[in-house]
């Protein structure tokens, strides 16, 4: 308990945090509301064919926030970018003051979990808010088991970048790629174009847990993300446990 | 020589430096002293061009550091750290520095083996000691032969040797006319090699003489920078 | 700025192209680039394969990676200036060269110096994966002149998107900061803003850069030409990269 509330701190001390929790907290409200613009002649005449998915929207593209949690958790652990001590790395402290390194690696995944999770419900509201200013009385209705998927993803999301920065240490390559994944671009969207295996991706599963344009049923989707997340942090807790600090 | 002149800076609401004034004269090695946080690497972050003074002059020869025509063979410069990213080699650092001076690559092989680090030359700046950091930025300072040293706690993280290396080196270059800016914490250390002592506390400089008249009726040169220093931050051992 | 020799200018500009080409990411995210351009045409030119052969036009095809090429750009950009303030460079370079101005605009042209060749390189190899691949079907005939204008479009658009990377690195500093900004713009606020705000989005640097390489479909309003395009992203690096160094002479290191 002591190692995870020293995780917590940690965090968020970091600035870097603050700044993944305003784009957290905005960033789907503002997609949401872009997309409820969109839409909205559409959905007041009746023939949206998107309306379910209205706000969903925001929640399924805008995880950069949680991405940005997952991956400084590690590479802040690493980077000495502009400290004026000669190249120490956080992590020779951290790993002194917290001996087991198993230890330190959960109490750091749950430190990530409880922020991703909080952020993800304060979002919701955020997103919710953005979708009834601009649609109104034709506003959907939000339903509690995808929100409550909605929050799955983004932690399974933080944990994945979590887990991926662990194995590269340099947090530039998992931000770019997770970022530009969470896009309209995504690479395992054009995937899924040529292959249906490409649905088992933990994105895409992970977003089946609440959109209505789905491949995977939600409880699937979940689970089949959550595979991907343990099989990650394993490999990760493995390769972290056997390397040396300063490697 | 080095001529600092009611240097003013401040950062924020907080003043640093408040008016301070001395120099550092060719032929002599100066002490530079002070608790954390007295000023001591603001003032050589001005004298170096890296920050701006809110007022008052820092000036290196008269002029101040960027109108220098050649900064690298008038001031070697040691600051904290390595100076050096951490993922180049130690060699592939003092060969940009070198090509920005218009110094040659043996010059660079030169300094190398002036601070013992040709063995390492070839790895990461990343995998140094603290103390192979220290040699590479000394390396980087002498690289140019400038006649003006100023480092910032050369000595910290240095084997023996290094330490009796480094001190050799400041007082050769005194005798042959050169001027030395050294700041240290270690009051033994620096008794053994300094000329003259400027004690800061709290941006201000509170004794400025030779090392004799520093000391004065102290015992030491700790037991005087203690009575000067210690009195305004309470912590009087 | 004050007048400098031409000498020293060569000099600085000597050590800031040093200064990249001994930093390993420079290069792994060079190479990463090149491998997934490679991966991605293959992937286009399979899919397009299968569809109606001949209705693809062939530099389409090659440059549809483009969209994700830019990114390892991006990286590259911000690279080349954030690692400055890793293990206190930036004292280093000041006091090796106190000529602010002069050094960041060295680093801009070396830079480019760089990126050029790798830009054109990985368009080229972009639209000719296709080419040989597709050679056998039909209307595969690609005017040479078309060809080469297009690949000093993506040329100049790779070029002046790492450019305005760096000089967003520059005034931010911090390397996560900026590159997340960046990503996120270019990624999604970008084409988020294309449906939003369809009226002006050709004034901002992502929609006016794909007119730089791309050839507009025949029915498409609001196009721009290559060279209107070519001049707003140029205008967006430029007054970046001049408040760049105007900060970076004004402030403390």
């Amino acid at each position: 308990m002591r190692a995870f509330n020293a995780e917590l701190s940690k965090l968020l001390s970091l600035p870097g945090i603050w700044l993944a929790l305003v784009i957290g907290a905005l960033a789907p409200a503002v997609v949401a509301a872009l997309d409820s613009i969109v839409e909205k002649a559409d959905i007041v005449a009746g023939i949206s064919t998107r309306l379910s998915d209205i706000g969903y929207i925001g929640l399924g593209f805008g995880v950069q926030g949680v991405i940005i949690i997952g991956v400084l958790a590690v590479s802040s652990e690493y980077v000495t970018e502009s400290s004026e001590a000669g190249g120490g790395q956080q992590i020779t402290t951290s790993l002194t003051v917290v001996a087991s390194r198993l230890q330190f690696l959960l109490a750091k995944a749950c430190a990530v979990i409880v922020i991703s999770v909080l952020l993800c419900i304060v979002t919701i509201m955020t997103t919710v808010l953005a979708t009834q200013l601009i649609l109104g009385e034709h506003a959907p209705e939000f339903e509690w088991t995808r929100l409550i998927g909605a929050v799955c993803y983004w932690t399974f999301t933080a944990l994945l970048a979590f887990g991926i920065t662990l194995l590269t240490k340099n947090g530039m390559i998992p931000l770019t790629v997770l970022i530009i994944n969470s896009s309209v671009v995504s690479f395992s969207f054009l995937l899924t174009k040529a292959t249906k295996l490409a649905f088992y991706l933990p994105d895409r599963a992970g977003m089946d847990m609440f959109m209505s344009e789905r491949y995977l049923t939600p409880v699937t989707g979940g689970l089949v993300m959550l595979a991907w997340v343990v099989v990650i942090l394993i490999i990760a807790a493995i390769e972290f446990h056997r390397r040396d600090v300063a490697a | 020589m080095l001529t600092i002149n009611n240097l003013v800076k401040h950062r924020g609401n907080q003043e640093i430096l408040s008016g301070i004034s001395f120099t550092a004269k060719p032929g002599r090695v100066t002490g530079f002293l002070g608790p954390n946080g007295a000023g001591k690497s603001s003032t050589l972050r001005i004298l170096l061009g890296l920050d701006r003074a809110t007022s008052g002059s820092a000036l290196i020869d008269g002029k101040p550091f960027a109108d220098l025509q050649h900064p690298l063979a008038t001031v070697g410069a040691l600051l904290d750290g390595s100076g050096a990213h951490r993922m180049r080699t130690g060699r592939a650092h003092l060969r940009w520095i070198a090509r920005a001076a218009g110094l040659s690559r043996a010059r660079v092989e030169e300094v190398l083996d002036i601070v013992g680090l040709t063995h390492a030359a070839g790895k990461r700046v990343g995998s140094y000691s603290l103390g192979m950091g220290r040699r590479l930025g000394m390396a980087a300072a002498l690289l140019g032969d400038p006649a003006i040293l100023v480092l910032d706690e050369p000595v910290n993280g240095l084997d023996p040797q290094g330490i009796r290396w480094i001190r050799t080196l400041i007082r050769e270059r005194a005798q042959s006319g050169h001027t030395v800016l050294l700041s240290s914490h270690l009051m033994g250390e620096l008794a053994e090699t300094v000329d003259d002592v400027v004690i800061m506390n709290r941006g201000k400089i509170v004794a400025d003489g030779t090392l004799e008249e520093v000391i004065g009726h102290y015992s030491t040169l700790e037991e005087a920078f203690f009575a000067m220093t210690s009195e305004h931050t309470g912590d009087v051992v | 700025m004050s007048v400098l020799s031409s000498k020293t200018f060569t000099r600085i500009l000597g050590a800031e192209l040093d200064k990249l080409m001994t930093l390993p990411l420079i290069w792994h995210t060079l190479i990463s680039t090149f491998m997934v351009n490679i991966i991605l045409a293959a992937a286009y030119t399979t899919s397009s394969l299968h569809a109606e052969a001949g209705t693809q036009n062939i530099l389409n095809i090659g440059l549809a990676s483009m969209g994700y090429v830019q990114a390892g750009f991006i990286i590259i950009g911000i690279v080349a200036v954030c690692s400055e303030y890793t293990g206190g460079q930036i004292r280093t370079t000041l006091t090796t060269i106190p000529w602010r101005g002069w050094q960041l605009t060295a680093k801009y042209v070396a830079l480019a110096i760089v990126t050029i060749p790798a830009a054109l390189i990985i368009a080229a190899t972009g639209v000719l994966y296709p080419y040989i691949m597709m050679r056998d079907t039909a209307s595969v005939a690609i005017e040479i002149n078309t060809l080469i204008a297009t690949l000093i479009g993506a040329t100049g658009y790779l070029t002046l998107t790492t450019l305005l990377s760096a000089a967003l690195g520059s005034l931010i500093r911090r390397t996560t900061p900026v590159l997340v900004t960046l990503v996120s713009y270019y990624f999604i606020v970008g084409p988020l803003m294309r449906d939003a705000l369809p009226s002006i989005k050709n004034y901002f640097p992502d929609t006016a850069g794909y007119y730089m390489y791309m050839v507009p479909y025949a029915n498409e309003i609001n196009a721009l030409t290559s060279v209107q395009g070519t001049g707003i992203v140029m205008v967006w690096t430029l007054i970046l990269i001049i408040i760049a160094i105007v900060f970076y002479r004004k402030r403390d290191a």
